[in-house]
């Protein structure tokens, strides 16, 4: 069935399906890949731009907010 | 833990943001002045130099490498040193990087306007400044993956993954694009013909946006989000997805570049599949951006930093959707060759590239400086002077667009189109271009307001040059990556990542491109093609030289409309002697594949003395001095030796002696054609091989009378 849907799209014939599969084994290989991962992994990781000592914001007319508060540094 | 110090190099970061801003004005402002040739063709002021054919590829040029390419140093010179806790890998590196990318702009900008150009879209120049080029970003790459290699964070954060992709892809497309054979010091012949070169021109084209304009301004926006909200990623988990599913199709869509084309049908089904898939990883970058911002909405009325980014991430919402809606065959069949396409583009260069770059840079100098933007209200000037010379930039480009698509298309109640005069359909979009060139204003002044506040945000502080910082070294850091192949053992596995991230973007050109090179049944051969001859090859070389492509394409798609315009539709068999191929992506002015033998010689002369003698309110500009200039036939003898190199059958010793006596043949012919028409004009001009290129396009499928009545 999915070999008549692509050959409908004119031409494309055994790429289609091969191009098809290799999306959606890619899609699903990544999606498993995200979901495996650990909340305090993502958590830190998240904030790794935060993460540095020089962010103390010379722009800001609100002193309050710099990266103090991340976890690693808790 | 052994905890180390070490300085950020903050000089390498301050000069790209500099070439940044000056590149910046530079392109934008040769925009405006081909924008404006668009509606008053004599703001060339007669100059061949400052023509549009070759003003335009300067201005794509510049804004691209030279603008983009800055802020992309810029951001990841300041980004990767962070979020590896490392200094640049080597500061010698990191300056041949800048004088080297900034040499070769400056190449660019002189050697453009002198008309060296190869004639491919994004890819113009000519095989020294291609070799540089190369030299330069293996410069880059080392430099990016020595300071990973010596990072004190065990895991890379997705911005750098980003920043790796980039490397790599662009390296694989430049070089593969830019195979061609040298015919001199300053000309060179692609090695693939036709259709194969069309395939390979559009892969890199269209990774050129995706690899150069998209994946290292995502891995800025995925640090520097972040850093101006104050707020972490919305989801990481989204950036893995985001990332790989992004990198491994963004490679396959190539080909809708060139839909209706005769590219063969099933590379651009293809094409126009994987465009579709390709709003969902892009969607979800763009939502991952917008999400970070939950809760810090209220900043975003106060900080022009997130203002731009606001609009810099929602535009490349805008032109992501757009893009693939383009790709659909028949939304194509209307948008392709107008403004809608110039229009979209800009979405993503004004909007997307632009206000990132701006974004970047407001939260950047400050820092830099060690000291508050010296003018808040003026970047919030900046920001909706900008804001609305997109929308005075991109609008009309869509009416326009639209406007000249349908009018192209229609037919009256007989069945004659309805507008057989290309002229006329170009004469309703005037206002739209005087539009557009005051959008384009209006952008171009927001940015030089911008540079006006980085100057006096610097005088106003002290620059840190050398940022003096202290972190634990990477083996002293415990770790705990128990899951091998797991995406967090991958984040520590630089070498790994990039051999994966290779393999992702290598599939997509392996299968689109391979099959075009081993299935002889793609090209069709057709026996009435025959190579150019000798003086047709130097007046497709003035033709490539002033950039003629740049407004006439020479592919006829199989439509109706098309063919009762321009006549046959074009064959793939038609172009196997094409190095390069010269189908073009925009109509300015009408198609020429199949302008030979439509009108006299004397025409064309005329046509080019003066446009508008022959089609009164054209807005092509006027070429004098192919009047006058003599044409250089010493070159001959090598661009027939390359041309012979790249495939095409000239018998050997065909360029000693037989060319020559073969060119002044022809030479004569076509004088004594001008007589007919009353012209009077030296064989020796450059027009007359011009005239003699013109009147062969097309030709060999018809079988047209005047090459006949030319024949000695």
């Amino acid at each position: 069935m999915i070999q008549k849907v692509l050959s409908a799209i004119g031409g494309v014939g055994v790429y289609g399906v091969i191009a098809v599969l290799l999306f959606f084994g890619v899609f699903l290989g990544v999606l498993v890949w995200a979901l495996r991962l650990r909340a305090p992994y993502l958590d830190r990781m998240s904030r790794a731009p935060l993460d540095d000592d020089d962010d103390d914001d010379p722009s800001s007319p609100d002193p309050s907010n710099p990266r103090a508060h991340s976890p690693d540094h808790e | 833990m052994n905890v180390e110090t070490f300085r950020y190099d903050n000089g390498i970061v301050r000069a790209f943001a500099i070439a940044t801003i000056f590149w910046g004005i530079v392109g934008m402002a040769a925009g405006l002045l081909a924008a404006t040739q668009l509606f008053y063709p004599d703001a060339n002021f007669q100059t061949a130099f400052i023509t549009f054919g070759r003003i335009r590829p300067l201005h794509t040029n510049a804004v691209i490498f030279a603008f983009v390419g800055n802020g992309m140093f810029a951001g990841i010179y300041y980004s990767l040193q962070r979020l590896c806790k490392a200094r640049m890998f080597n500061d010698t590196l990191s300056w041949l990087n800048f004088w080297g990318w900034n040499g070769i702009i400056l190449a660019a900008a002189v050697s453009l306007p002198l008309g060296l150009t190869t004639s491919k879209e994004y890819a113009e120049l000519e095989w020294p400044i291609d070799i540089a080029i190369a030299v330069v970003w293996v410069i880059f790459t080392v430099n990016l993956f020595g300071t990973i290699l010596r990072r004190r964070e065990r895991h890379m954060y997705v911005a750098i993954w980003f920043y790796i992709a980039t490397a790599l892809t662009v390296a694989l497309l430049h070089i593969v694009n830019s195979l061609a054979v040298p015919a001199g010091p300053f000309k060179s012949y692609s090695i693939y013909a036709g259709v194969q070169d069309a395939l390979v021109q559009w892969w890199y084209g269209h990774n050129a946006v995706a690899f150069f304009l998209t994946t290292p301004y995502l891995g800025l926006m995925y640090y520097f989000l972040p850093k101006a909200a104050n707020r972490p990623i919305f989801s990481y988990r989204l950036s893995i997805i985001h990332f790989w599913a992004l990198i491994f199709i963004y490679i396959w869509a190539g080909p809708h570049h060139l839909l209706f084309t005769a590219l063969p049908d099933w590379a651009q089904s293809l094409g126009m599949v994987f465009s579709v898939m390709l709003v969902a990883p892009s969607w979800g970058g763009m939502l991952n951006g917008l999400l970070t911002l939950r809760g810090a909405w209220d900043k975003v009325r106060q900080d022009p930093v997130l203002k731009f980014m606001v609009v810099a991430v929602t535009a490349y919402g805008m032109a992501t959707l757009e893009g693939p809606v383009m790709a659909i065959k028949t939304v194509n069949a209307l948008s392709h060759y107008t403004d809608w396409t110039i229009g979209h583009v800009h979405t993503g260069a004004l909007g997307w590239n632009g206000f990132l770059t701006f974004s970047m840079l407001y939260w950047l100098m400050p820092r830099l400086y060690q000291t508050k933007l010296w003018s808040t209200k003026l970047a919030n000037y900046h920001f909706w002077i900008g804001l609305l010379g997109m929308m005075f930039y991109v609008v009309p480009m869509y009416v326009s667009g639209v406007t000249q698509g349908l009018m192209w298309k229609q037919f009256n109640a007989e069945g004659f189109l309805q507008y057989p005069t290309f002229l006329e359909t170009v004469l309703q979009l005037l206002p739209m271009y005087q539009l557009r060139a005051v959008g384009g204003s209006l952008y171009l002044i927001g940015t030089i307001l911008c540079a006006i506040n980085m100057y006096k945000t610097a005088k106003s502080g002290r620059f840190l040059a050398e940022e003096e910082v202290k972190a634990p070294k990477l083996d002293s850091i415990a770790h705990h990556d128990s899951h091998p192949w797991g995406h967090r053992w991958l984040e520590a596995k630089p070498i790994t990542f990039s051999a994966l991230a290779f393999v992702a973007v290598g599939v997509g050109g392996l299968v689109e491109v391979v099959p075009l090179y081993l299935i002889k049944e793609n090209v069709p051969t057709i026996t009435s093609v025959k190579p150019y001859s000798p003086l047709e090859v130097l007046g497709r070389d003035i033709y490539i030289r002033e950039g003629c492509v740049g407004c006439h394409s020479q592919m006829i798609r199989p439509f109706r409309s098309e063919t009762e315009r321009y006549g046959e539709y074009s064959k793939a068999g038609e172009f196997i002697y094409d190095h390069p191929f010269l189908w073009g992506s925009k109509r300015t002015g009408p198609d020429l594949h199949r302008v030979g033998g439509k009108y006299p010689d004397a025409w064309h002369y005329n046509h080019m003395e003066d446009a508008t003698s022959t089609s009164p309110g054209s807005i092509m500009p006027a070429y004098p001095w192919l009047l006058t200039r003599k044409l250089d036939t010493n070159v001959l003898p090598a661009r027939i030796r390359a041309l012979r190199k790249v495939g095409v059958p000239y018998p050997e010793g065909f360029e000693n002696g037989p060319a020559q006596e073969e060119l002044a043949r022809q030479q004569r012919l076509v004088v004594a054609n001008l007589e007919i028409g009353l012209v009077e004009a030296e064989p020796d001009r450059e027009i007359i091989a011009l005239i003699a290129y013109l009147q062969r396009l097309g030709t060999d499928l018809k079988l047209e009378q005047y090459l006949l009545s030319t024949q000695p």
